[in-house]
């Protein structure tokens, strides 16, 4: 059959060329476009009751299975049982997600076998990048099927591991025990050994108190003492100061043995951070020696590293002081934690 | 034989047309309900707050009708007690309370008080019905009141004394006075009536809240927008010549019964009257949690209502809502192209507008962003308007002669888990997350806020009345003294107990979980020497309230 017109019909053009095929694409996008436009009742009331009954059907589902991917108190007492029997100085606890904080209440405040020692609760969203300061093991109770669960504090313990043992199945719950490639031990936490130290606001000596912290004379009084405060919406153990404005709020700590470096973090406690205000000088000397300063920087909060070269002087024991101070006009509650390095 | 005449009696009693028979139905339910569940719903800042104005408002209008010559002398003394917030619905709560509790002795004081509440929420349930029944026939009627309170917000917002569903109520009333008085077929007096409650509502409504302010500039705009394609048609004139007398109403009663209201204002009118305002417009920013983000400080999100609205309402419910709001703007589009002839272009801009407005007022930057959905509930009867008449014109169209099997099928789907969320999440309603989030354990580890008001400490008393050691000094901290006060005169708080200011000077600390406070937590730990909690309270297994002791404090 000829492609060319015929001469007795209505004109004389020749014929467009084929169009090509239409992709599957375009198929779909068609398909779509006369479902949809113009708007047909019918087809939009069945769009909008498949919608309202396959979301009622999940809500249905989600409401039923709930209570069984969330830990019962007999799981929580599994919990408890296992890790009472098992852990061991140098263990802690850690939690995920961490909202789930009825670990508090469920498992044991100390070690069963040595009552004197406290068995912490990590209940932090990131393990990745936190020192653990002490820690050889951590027990990880991880709540999997929850809702808004997600592995990544199991992943991160894991990548600093040497050993996993677990998961172990409680319930709801499951048990995994981490054993850390390279524990953080000290050989000197400063917070620790506060009562030891001195502690003055330029020439006016600080009083000791009772309870292990220092009350500061007056025309700037202030207290300082060890205690766990919120910086970054996380529990930080430090010693919580308020930098003098003007002068220097110093911390003499005698005898401390010298490792191959200081290292600590700073942190505005329970607050925003510290925002457009003068930052925060801590200068530290070890011996005579000046080693270095830290900065607790103006902006959001937040718990920041810092880490001061001791080596030259490692092995001796020697004293070690922080001076710290601010330009600041305001109060601005502050928490340093720093550690001797091995 | 049995005598029937009390049955027939009764009968007789009811409205004769189904639909008010159903929304009838529903207050009475929604009273009944809001009453025996509220004993469980604890007792909320605001509340507390509120109940201390309502004690005191009613004593003052006893000593008008005693001494009415000494009425402005008093005025001050009884209303400075709250006058952040005009009176209305603590006046309401403060005359339950006296003739309840007081009077006829047959509520606590806190069930007393909210039993005005109870009723705000069943005038609520028969307005939707009405409204609903009028818009989508009988499952209209039905299921609007449903969309609403089988939400768990909503339906926690029906018991405590405060000043959002009363808000709410007032709103829908006013807009529903509004739509009748605009009433096609209506005769004019009727209308004019409908035109007269509809400023004598909206006065209620701004002294309820200063929400009800809005209503004024948003129903003109309904109107405006409404009269425009006829406008275009006819000439301006006839913008002129259907200007709703209940717009007239509203600018000229409001004030009026606003001002009758509140003697507050009685004296140096002007000045307090701008204090208030200037109170409400320069309002604190209270920290709130959003995606892990602690909002302190403007400019806020302006998708925030919009999101906290989609991951709180029931998912099957919200889609119903979406539905009505979309099936509600292709009717308004189809009346300005002049496609839908049956279609009254007013009324649907009336309800469009109503469900959209205090969404976007919220979502704008500057508003202050906290509360939950309280801020936004007024556009919630509307939305549950809206789904109710997709159910009920979906079903039509998917089952023409038996569109009521269809309907009640589908709103099952919708309604079954959404009650049943509502019930798992009481009395913890300030922290119900939907479907979507994953509850409230999913809500936590997106980083919403978890709760707010201090009201769930309500969970934890019974183990603060058998543990606590005789006299001990307990912090409440998110509680205020008020509801500590209200609790123990209640007899729901052992009167031993006493108030601490801080972890330094108690014996036992109650922790209410907030993002924003959580130093008071760590501090306590330090206080204390432990961080084990003794007891606690929990949605979910997520922690809204833990107890913390000395050693010694609990026994």
């Amino acid at each position: 059959m000829s492609d060319r017109p015929d001469y007795l019909g209505p004109n004389y053009r020749l014929g467009a060329p084929r169009a090509p095929p239409p992709s599957r694409g375009e198929v779909w996008r068609a398909f779509a476009r006369r479902l949809l436009w113009p708007p047909q009742p019918r087809l939009w009331a069945a769009l909008f009751a498949t919608a309202v009954a396959s979301l009622g059907a999940y809500g249905l589902w989600f409401q039923a299975t709930l209570g069984s991917r969330l830990p019962s108190r007999i799981d929580w007492r599994a919990a408890a049982a296992l890790v009472s029997r098992d852990a061991r100085p140098g263990d802690v606890v850690a939690i995920a997600p961490a909202w789930a904080e009825r670990a508090r209440e469920a498992l044991p405040d100390a070690l069963p076998v040595r009552p004197d020692l406290p068995l912490p609760i990590l209940a932090f969203p990131d393990l990745a990048s936190e020192d653990l300061t002490g820690v050889r093991r951590v027990w990880l109770l991880s709540l999997d099927g929850a809702p808004g669960a997600a592995p990544e504090v199991a992943r991160a313990l894991a990548a600093r591991s040497a050993a996993v043992d677990g998961p172990q199945r409680l319930g709801a719950l499951r048990a995994t025990r981490f054993d850390l490639r390279a524990p953080l031990n000290p050989l000197y936490v400063f917070s620790d050994t506060l009562p030891s130290a001195s502690v003055r606001v330029d020439d006016a000596a600080c009083t000791p108190e009772a309870r292990g912290g220092w009350r500061c004379p007056a025309p700037r009084p202030m207290r300082v003492a060890r205690e766990i405060r919120e910086v970054d919406f996380l529990p930080r153990t430090c010693i919580k100061l308020t930098p003098p404005n003007p002068g220097r709020l110093i911390l003499d700590f005698p005898e401390v043995p010298v490792g191959r470096a200081l290292r600590g973090h700073t942190g505005t406690a329970g607050g925003a951070g510290l925002g457009n205000a003068a930052p925060v000088r801590i200068r530290v000397k070890v011996g005579d020696e000046d080693v270095g300063e830290a900065e607790e920087p103006p902006g959001p909060a937040g718990w920041h590293l810092f880490q001061l070269d001791t080596s030259r002087l490692a092995g001796r024991r020697l004293p070690v002081s922080f001076e710290i101070s601010s330009s600041s006009p305001g109060p601005l509650p502050l928490c340093l934690d720093a550690v001797m390095l091995p | 034989m049995r005598d029937l005449r009390p049955i027939v009696r009764f009968r007789a009693l009811l409205p004769r047309s189904r639909e008010r028979r159903v929304a009838l139905a529903w207050a009475a339910g929604v009273l009944v309900v809001a009453a025996a569940t509220a004993p469980s719903v604890g007792i909320s800042r605001d509340e507390s707050v509120y109940f201390a104005a309502a004690e005191a408002y009613p004593r003052f209008w006893g000593e008008v009708v005693r001494a009415p010559s000494h009425a402005l002398a008093l005025a001050d003394a009884y209303y400075s007690v709250n006058r952040e917030h005009p009176p209305f619905a603590k006046l309401v709560y403060g005359v339950t309370h006296a003739v309840l509790s007081k009077g006829l002795g047959l509520a606590s004081h806190a069930q007393g008080f909210r039993f005005g509440a109870f009723l705000f929420a069943a005038l609520l349930a028969y307005l939707l019905a009405t409204w609903g029944g009028s818009l989508a026939g009988l499952w209209g009627g039905v299921l609007a009141p449903a969309f609403f309170f089988f939400v768990p917000r909503n339906f926690y917002h029906s018991h405590p004394a405060v000043l959002d569903l009363p808000e709410t109520t007032l709103w829908l009333a006013t807009a529903y006075a509004f739509w009748r008085s605009a009433g096609a077929g209506g005769d004019q007096a009727r209308n004019g009536r409908w035109a007269l409650a509809t400023g004598l509502l909206f006065g209620l409504s701004i002294a309820t809240k200063h929400n009800g302010w809005f209503l004024l500039p948003l129903l003109a705009a309904c109107w405006l927008l409404a009269a425009v394609p006829a406008a275009l048609r006819e000439g301006p004139r006839a913008l002129g010549a259907r200007f709703p007398s209940a717009l007239l109403a509203m600018a000229a009663l409001g004030p009026l019964v606003l001002l009758a209201s509140w003697p507050w204002l009685w004296h140096d009118t002007w000045p307090r009257f701008a204090a208030y305002v200037s109170f409400h417009v320069h309002h604190e920013n209270y920290p709130w949690s959003y995606f892990g983000r602690l909002l302190r400080e403007p400019p806020f999100p302006v998708a925030y209502p919009f999101v906290v609205t989609a991951l709180t309402v029931p998912l099957a419910v919200l889609a119903s809502m979406a539905g009505g709001l979309a099936q509600s703007l292709s009717r308004i589009v189809r009346a300005v192209r002049g496609r839908g002839g049956e279609i009254s272009l007013p009324t649907e801009v009336l309800l469009f507008a109503n469900a959209v407005f205090p969404l976007a007022l919220i979502a704008w930057p500057t508003v202050p962003h906290f509360g939950g959905v309280k801020h936004w509930m007024p556009a919630m009867p509307f939305l549950a308007l809206l789904g109710a008449r997709a159910i009920a014109s979906a079903a039509q169209v998917l089952g023409p002669g038996r569109s009521g099997a269809v309907a009640g099928v589908l709103a099952a789907l919708a309604l079954v888990p959404a009650a049943w969320q509502t019930a798992h999440v009481h009395p913890f309603g300030t922290a119900a997350w939907n479907e979507l989030a994953g509850g409230a354990a999913g809500a936590a580890s997106l980083g919403m806020q978890r709760q707010f008001w201090g009201d769930n400490m309500i969970a934890i008393l019974e183990d603060l009345n058998e543990h606590a050691a005789s006299g001990a000094r307990v912090w409440f901290q998110e509680a205020t003294w008020l509801a500590v006060k209200e609790y123990q005169r209640d007899g729901r708080l052992r009167p031993d107990l006493a108030w601490a200011t801080g972890p330094e000077d108690a014996d036992i600390s109650v922790w209410h979980y907030h993002r924003e406070f959580l130093d008071k937590e760590f501090r306590t730990w330090t206080e204390f020497g432990n961080a084990r909690p003794v007891a606690g309270a929990y949605l979910d297994e997520t922690p809204l309230v833990q107890i913390y002791a000395r050693p010694g404090a609990w026994r």
